[in-house]
């Protein structure tokens, strides 16, 4: 299961899992988020590359505007994840604790 | 020389050149001088090159007279080769009337020449006693020359010849003694259903005296390593002993302690006092899967557990069979052989080998070696035991047998299967089979997330690319170190995941495209990965391999 939704100190707050049937909600609420915004990681266990899919649509359009997201305490699988597909390259990965 | 004198010599040839044995040819030898010479008496020395003595063998019973060379006339004729003759000997002063005091014979003159054969090896020293009507002459000298040439040829042939019978008859005591120590082994290794077991055995040159044993009896799984101290027939022997033994004490009834007290006794009754025997002797019950052994001096013993992958050593229970009688034995080691444990015993000729620079095989590479073959066959672990010895060896001489016993309980082959519709909505019901199979098969739960990623994206790409109605059906299954996983889609056409193109994970944020992400997690997170499609049922298969990596190791 996932839940999304502000945090709050105004970061999005992802928690649960990622994959691919619940992108459509994560990407629906991601489309109405404006940038920079942290993206509080520490509950989300877990990402498919569905889910990676939202990510990179979300800071493709953020990126072209006033910024893009910061990804925060990334756990270390997420961190391989992210490593493998080239997105430590293309988001602000801050790793968790 | 005459013709008259000549014809003693020449029958004195035809004798010289039979096959006697050197006791036989020396008799003949002094028997042809005293005919030639007409001397009243003669003596043969043989030269023992490696003691540089001059040897008289007087009689059967009673020990040589062993002359150092160079000591008296008989030592300075072999020093010098050249005849000596004293024409008066108690007004010589190098002669030495010590022996005529022994015998009571009164030595008149004496005529001492050396025996050198063709190839001018000095073969010994003839002397010849008491010319009958006089004393010895030039001619005599001359004809005892003709006849010390043909002596020392018959005598060294004869010398030779005894040589070669004495290796020959070593030959073939090593042989037998190889003979009787073979006989101790298992004609064949024994089937016991869920364990692989393995026993095999490379001798040294000179037989070491080692043994084994794999056989199934009503008490269970007997095995045996056994290492007998010596080298050659002595060893083969007690080993023997030990087997026939063993297998009585075990034939009526005994149990361990019962049969390994007994047998050590009577081995310290009836083997040599410096003799004795490292054993392990252990009964492995194939249905509680408990390993109870004793072990006399033989080990380290080595077990290898597959939960942990680690292998302990256990040590020896008791001192060597045969060493003194047993009074009181401490109970026997019990071990239970979890599915994956492998059993590893070797003997002293693997553990001890030595390379070139002197540097032993030791515990740590065997240990090693049973890690990284521990899905193997035993058969295939015992082979590349050995072959890592001889590489390790490079050369050096293998100084002592080499045994190895091997006793692996299998793991079964257990999987969890489950079908799953097409739908994205299925996914969180995949995530519970798979986090149920890790729990039930005790599958190592850093791999969780992985497998749950890899499934996700086979299946989601088999729901978007197969065009079937059919669920999929996922199945996992528990291998060392980790798991291997079948996604199979039905009623579709061929369509290999594997064959997916790289995605370039370096290119910049506007131009990144999601395609192709999940493929390339996959590759990424197992280490094989396989498609297959079946025809006549029209299936689509990929299967999947992941084990734990260290942390350090990457996977591509």
């Amino acid at each position: 299961m996932l839940a999304i939704d502000y945090g709050a100190n105004g970061e999005v707050v992802i928690a649960g899992r990622l994959d691919a049937a619940q992108c459509p909600a994560a990407q629906t609420f991601l489309d109405r988020v404006q940038g920079p915004v942290t993206l509080d990681c520490t509950r989300l266990e877990y990402i498919s590359s569905a889910g990676l899919g939202v990510l990179l649509k979300t800071q493709k359009r953020l990126m072209a505007g006033k910024g893009g997201l910061r990804l925060a305490g990334v756990n270390r699988h997420l961190q391989d994840i992210f490593q493998y597909s080239g997105f430590d390259q293309i988001f602000e990965i801050e790793p968790a604790e | 020389m005459s013709a008259r004198d000549l014809e003693p010599l020449l029958a004195v040839a035809a004798k010289l050149a039979a096959p006697f044995d050197l006791r036989t040819m020396l008799v003949e030898v002094v028997a042809a001088a005293k005919t030639v010479l007409k001397a009243d008496r003669g003596t043969v020395w043989l030269y023992d090159a490696a003691a540089d003595e001059l040897v008289l063998e007087i009689a059967t019973d009673i020990e040589p007279l062993r002359l150092p060379g160079g000591s008296g006339l008989v030592g300075s004729c072999a020093r010098n080769r050249q005849i000596i003759n004293v024409t008066d000997c108690y007004a010589d002063s190098r002669f030495d009337p010590g022996m005529d005091r022994r015998s009571g014979y009164r030595t008149r003159c004496m005529l001492t020449l050396p025996l050198v054969d063709h190839n001018n090896v000095l073969v010994g020293v003839m002397q010849v006693l008491n010319k009958a009507d006089g004393v010895f002459g030039a001619e005599d000298e001359a004809l005892a020359t003709v006849l010390a040439a043909q002596c020392a040829i018959a005598l060294q042939r004869v010398r030779m010849t005894e040589a070669l019978l004495e290796g020959q008859k070593m030959r073939q005591q090593l042989e037998m003694a190889r003979e009787v120590q073979m006989g101790t082994l298992p004609a064949s290794m024994p089937s016991l259903p869920g364990y692989d077991v393995y026993g095999t055995f490379e001798p040294a040159d000179l037989t070491g005296g080692d043994t084994f044993d794999l056989e199934l009896l009503d008490q269970g799984l007997l095995v045996v390593l056994g290492d007998a101290t010596g080298h050659g027939i002595a060893p083969a022997l007690s080993i023997t002993q030990m087997h026939a033994m063993l297998r009585m004490a075990f034939r009526m009834g005994a149990d361990l302690e019962t049969a390994f007290t007994h047998v050590n006794n009577q081995l310290a009754d009836t083997l040599p006092p410096d003799r004795f025997i490292t054993a392990f002797i252990g009964l492995l019950d194939p249905t509680t899967h408990r390993l109870r052994f004793h072990s006399g001096g033989q080990g380290p013993i080595v077990h290898f557990a597959s939960s942990t992958g680690a292998c302990t050593n256990h040590k020896p229970t008791s001192f060597p069979l045969a060493a003194m009688p047993l009074t009181a034995l401490r109970p026997p080691v019990s071990l239970e052989i979890r599915p994956g444990d492998i059993l590893a015993l070797v003997s002293d000729g693997i553990f001890e080998h030595r390379n070139a620079a002197g540097e032993e095989f030791g515990e740590a590479r065997v240990h090693q070696l049973v890690r990284a073959n521990c899905d193997k066959s035993m058969a295939e672990l015992s082979a590349e035991l050995l072959k890592a010895v001889r590489t390790f060896a490079a050369g050096a001489p293998q100084e002592d047998d080499m045994t190895v016993v091997l006793v692996k309980r299998e793991v079964w082959p257990v999987a969890a299967d489950w079908t799953f519709s097409r739908t994205f909505d299925a996914i969180p019901e995949i995530a519970q089979f798979t986090a149920d199979v890790f729990e039930s098969h005790q599958i190592d739960p850093s791999l969780l997330q992985s497998v749950d990623l890899v499934l996700e994206e086979l299946f989601t790409n088999m729901v978007k690319y197969g065009k079937g109605n059919a669920p999929v059906r996922i199945t996992l299954r528990k291998a060392p170190g980790g798991l291997q996983g079948t996604v199979t889609d039905f009623g579709v056409e061929p369509f290999d995941v594997t064959g997916a193109p790289e995605v370039d994970t370096g290119l910049p944020l506007q131009q990144r495209e999601a395609g192709g992400l999940g493929l390339h997690l996959v590759r990424k997170l197992v280490d094989t990965i396989e498609y297959e499609y079946l025809k006549e049922s029209r299936q689509s298969r990929v299967t999947f391999s992941i084990t734990v990596r260290e942390k350090n190791d990457a996977r591509d």
